[in-house]
């Protein structure tokens, strides 16, 4: 099972489909078509469109989630009409949004405008060519997957400010600041606490981090790590209490009060996308991905696609304590914010950076058991 | 970033309502504010003039649409001083029942869109499901949920129906402990206190100067309350305290506005008790048939301009769930009112704006003005 | 307070300028009083008889002429005082009170624009509740209900 990976079925795929069609060629025709590049450059595509499918899917129905848990904490019933339990409320907002005229201010700057939210929709989306969601799910042929990742999370500061500045609307441009702000304040910590994470897994790669935790899971020994990780990653997601970057009570929509239609949609999603993104991090990271541990009965974990099922159930878990919070607590101010961001999350994600090399270096710890032996 | 003014409204999320906030803004820091109204303005007072008297209690209900009982009582007390008319006793404490209840709703609804302000989305929705139950019970006596058109010059409209008492009862029990839990929602959150504390001070000195009344002034220490001042219909006869807090901030209001709800449960208890034990009439006699018609009866038009009804000044005041109302009303003789004149307390309230806006931050704005409560009704009338 | 010893008060200081207390149920008496000593009673108002809070302002148009009535409360005193001054129609304006009580701002914007007084002196006196430009004054007598209004309002770059 391991080494069928999503990769490989697609690469299959499309080598099946590319021999049945060079079949039908002739001669040097039949030579062009089943090549070997054709077969990779299909196999690709295929691939991307799986994951595009499952993002898009992953991503709506988690809407739905919160908008249901949501309502349950609300004591209400959340979407309930369209499809069973409201289950399809998300497809018919999305085709309302798709079928509204985009229109753009007559100030706006047009590039900046209809670049940000795009670029913004598909830096999202890159992300999710590299998390390994179960062990079949590509080769681990990155070995810097963690950092990729990052990398292009802590692009989203720069084209939410594009769209914000282009958009000349003084909210937006207030939104914009504040968006930019909170995410450069909170991008250090959230480096920091990964840090802690690498040096007690040994490795970048995502994979690794996730078989490092076969023995035990990386947030009994990281907490501190875990804390400021999901700290950091609220105000990362611009959610509830750090949603100040569209503070709906006095920025109207921030960075997107002017965004509407498809372009609306596009923040929307990759918001959305963004969070899935950090729900499915802390679960790599400290939750064990798709592992589980070893005194759960096999039975729970030999079924078809078993990594993948316990995945989205961890996922959807922590995106539920999400939820939750976004249900109970207020949101709070600017200056605070940067003032906790700089002042003690970094101290904090210091902390956890020294007790992951202190464990490290104890190599044992007698509740959590010994540390695995280092990456390389 | 150099000075820069924002309009916040006429349609924004802050103001719930329709007005414009300007504000000119260094940074995120609030350098000056300029409220605007009017947007919402319907000439209350100018209709009222081309109106029977009982006419204009549907006014009054459009005048504060989470207060519209409260208008009611306000308008009745003038226009009772000034056609010299007694209501019946029943009919008062019916009044101080609708005046409570309308409290409640009130207050009930001015939690549920600060905490939405403060970005606290459940409470909304909790408080939302609360005020539902009071509405129920005015739509069992009223007929309506938000238009009651209930109180008459010379008393009420009808009496309570059977089986009110105990329902309303159960809804008192059933709110006391929802209290509670609004509570336990704000002040046991740390960013309620890091967010609310110190914020929005307007010292009780300057509350005065500028005209400020209600759950703003009495958060400033002051112990002003109409209803223990000025007792009006029969607060006199009921006990309860008068909700203070010394931080004449936003926490001090909602502190102000939450000690309030639960007097105004203890006042109902009372008020419950002595409507199961006295029936009697609701409406005085000697109310001139006219008055009592919600037109003058076709005919006699003429008669009723003929005849010179004593002339005279009604001036009085409430105790508004948003501070303190007043009302002038000018008899000349006559059916309609010669002038009427009404004080809206949010009105000054908002007037102040820049005392206790100034200096904050842009984020500030919602959770302060949420604790002025504004209701745009009342300010443009 | 009786009204008898508000006039006592008030009439050592404005003399001949104050044509009367009245007693009026609910309040410490209606103050009638000549505009031209109008900023001394406000003064003698607050200071000597301890009324900080100037509730309302209300415009009245008796078609002949003009009258404004203030509402004031005594915190100290705990009641209410009324002050009232008539104003010639054609010449109806008074001084401004927004100097002693500055939640009188408000109030005299709007009774200027509702019943066409002026408060001289007034720091800020622009339109309120009606839209800027508006050419009529809605609670005069004379503006009937039920004609349609000959209204053009011009848009203001903000």
């Amino acid at each position: 099972m391991s080494n069928v990976t999503l990769y490989s079925i697609s690469y299959d795929l499309s080598h099946a489909v590319v021999f049945a069609v060079g079949s039908l060629a002739y001669g040097s025709w039949r030579a062009a078509i089943d090549s070997n590049a054709v077969v990779t450059t299909i196999a690709v595509l295929v691939f991307a469109v799986i994951l595009l499918a499952a993002s898009m899917l992953n991503t709506i129905v988690l809407i739905w989630y919160e908008r249901k848990l949501l309502g349950r904490f609300m004591d209400r019933r959340g979407a309930m009409h369209v499809g069973y339990a409201g289950l399809l409320q998300n497809f018919a907002d999305g085709l309302k949004l798709f079928r509204k005229h985009t229109f753009a201010p007559r100030e706006a700057d047009d590039l900046g405008f209809y670049f940000g939210p795009t670029a913004y929709m598909v830096s999202s989306m890159l992300i999710f060519g590299i998390l390994p969601i179960s062990s079949g799910w590509n080769s681990g042929a990155l070995p810097l997957s963690l950092l990729l990742a990052l990398v292009i999370f802590s692009f989203a500061p720069l084209f939410i400010f594009v769209s914000a500045w282009s958009s000349n609307n003084k909210y937006s441009l207030m939104g914009g600041m504040r968006s930019a702000a909170q995410m450069i304040a909170y991008e250090v910590p959230l480096l920091l606490a990964v840090v802690a994470v690498v040096l007690v897994a040994g490795s970048f790669d995502l994979s690794t981090i996730v078989y490092e935790q076969q023995n035990y899971w990386f947030w009994g020994p990281l907490v501190v790590a875990l804390v400021v990780f999901v700290a950091a990653m609220l105000a990362e997601m611009e959610r509830i209490p750090f949603d100040l970057p569209e503070a709906e009570a006095e920025l109207v929509e921030g960075w997107n009060t002017e965004y509407g239609g498809m372009l609306f949609a596009f923040f929307m999603l990759a918001d959305y996308l963004r969070a899935l993104v950090g729900s499915i991090l802390v679960v790599l990271l400290f939750l064990g991905g798709w592992t589980l541990p070893t005194w759960v009965p096999s039975a729970a974990t030999s079924f078809p696609l078993a990594g993948i099922f316990w995945f989205m159930v961890k996922t959807y878990i922590v995106f539920g304590l999400f939820v939750w919070v976004r249900a109970s607590l207020p949101r709070v101010r600017t200056d605070q914010l940067l003032r906790v961001g700089w002042n003690r999350m970094i101290p904090l994600a210091l902390l956890s950076v020294f007790l992951a090399a202190l464990l490290v270096s104890a190599r044992c710890l007698p509740v959590f058991g010994c540390v695995p032996s280092l990456g390389g | 970033m150099s000075d820069i003014w924002i309009n916040m409204g006429p349609q924004h999320p802050m103001t719930h309502g329709l007005w414009n906030l300007r504000v000119r803004i260094e940074g995120e820091l609030i350098r000056d504010v300029d409220p605007e109204v009017g947007y919402l303005h319907r000439g209350i007072e100018k209709i009222s003039e081309d109106r029977h008297y009982n006419e204009v209690v549907t006014l009054m209900d459009r005048t504060c649409y989470v207060a519209g009982l409260s208008w009611e009582h306000l308008y009745m007390l003038a226009a009772e001083q000034a056609l010299h008319i007694d209501p019946p006793e029943r009919a008062q404490y019916l009044r101080v029942l609708c005046d409570e209840f309308q409290r409640i709703g009130s207050h009930i609804m001015w939690y549920a869109a600060f905490v939405q302000d403060i970005g606290l989305m459940s409470p909304f929705l909790y408080g939302m499901r609360d005020r539902d139950l009071v509405l129920d019970l005015f739509q069992s006596y009223t007929g309506a949920r938000m238009t009651y058109e209930y109180m008459r010059v010379g008393g009420v409209r009808n009496d309570l129906p059977p089986g009110f008492t105990h329902q309303a009862r159960k809804v008192l029990d059933w709110l006391t402990d929802r209290f509670h839990e609004y509570d336990q929602l704000c002040l046991g959150s740390t960013i309620f206190h890091k967010r609310c504390d110190n914020l929005g001070v307007l010292s009780g000195k300057d509350a005065i100067a500028y005209g400020v009344t209600g759950p703003m002034l009495r958060s400033a220490g002051v112990k002003r309350d109409l209803r223990k001042d000025r007792p009006y219909a029969v607060y006199d006869r009921l006990e309860f305290d008068v909700a203070v807090a010394d931080g004449a901030d936003v926490t001090g209001r909602y502190l102000v506005r939450m000690e309030e709800l639960r007097q105004s449960v203890r006042i109902l208890r009372q008020v419950l008790d002595w409507l199961d034990h006295h029936p009697g009439p609701v409406l005085a006699d000697r109310v001139p048939r006219w008055l009592g018609a919600p037109y003058a009866p076709v005919g006699q038009e003429g008669y009723l301009l003929k005849r010179r009804f004593p002339t005279g000044v009604g001036f009085s005041s409430v105790e508004e769930p948003h501070g303190e109302a007043q009302a002038y009303v000018v008899n000349q003789g006559g059916e309609h009112p010669y002038r009427v004149k009404f004080r809206s307390p949010v009105y000054s309230n908002v007037s102040a704006a820049r005392q206790y806006l100034v200096g904050y931050h842009v984020a500030d704005i919602p959770p302060i003005m949420g604790s002025v409560d504004v209701c745009v009704g009342e300010v443009d009338r | 307070m009786a009204p008898t010893e508000v006039a006592e008060t008030l009439g050592a200081r404005l003399g001949s300028r104050l044509l009367g207390v009245e007693p009026f149920p609910g309040t410490a008496g209606r103050v009638r009083f000549d505009r031209s000593g109008a900023l001394e009673l406000f003064r003698s108002m607050r200071d000597d008889l301890g009324y900080l809070h100037l509730s309302m302002i209300a415009g009245i148009d008796w078609v002949d002429h003009r009258e404004v009535v203030y509402v004031l409360w005594s915190d100290t005193r705990g009641d209410y005082a009324l002050l009232s001054t008539d104003l010639p129609a054609n010449d109806a304006h008074v001084e401004s009170a927004s100097g002693i009580w500055p939640s009188a701002n408000w109030h005299e914007r709007e009774a200027w624009e509702m019943v066409d007084i002026t408060f001289d002196h007034h720091p800020d006196l622009r339109h309120l509740l009606m839209p800027e430009g508006y050419q009529f004054h809605p609670l005069l007598r004379s503006f009937k209900l039920h004609e349609p209004e000959q209204l053009e309002v011009k848009t203001r770059n903000v």
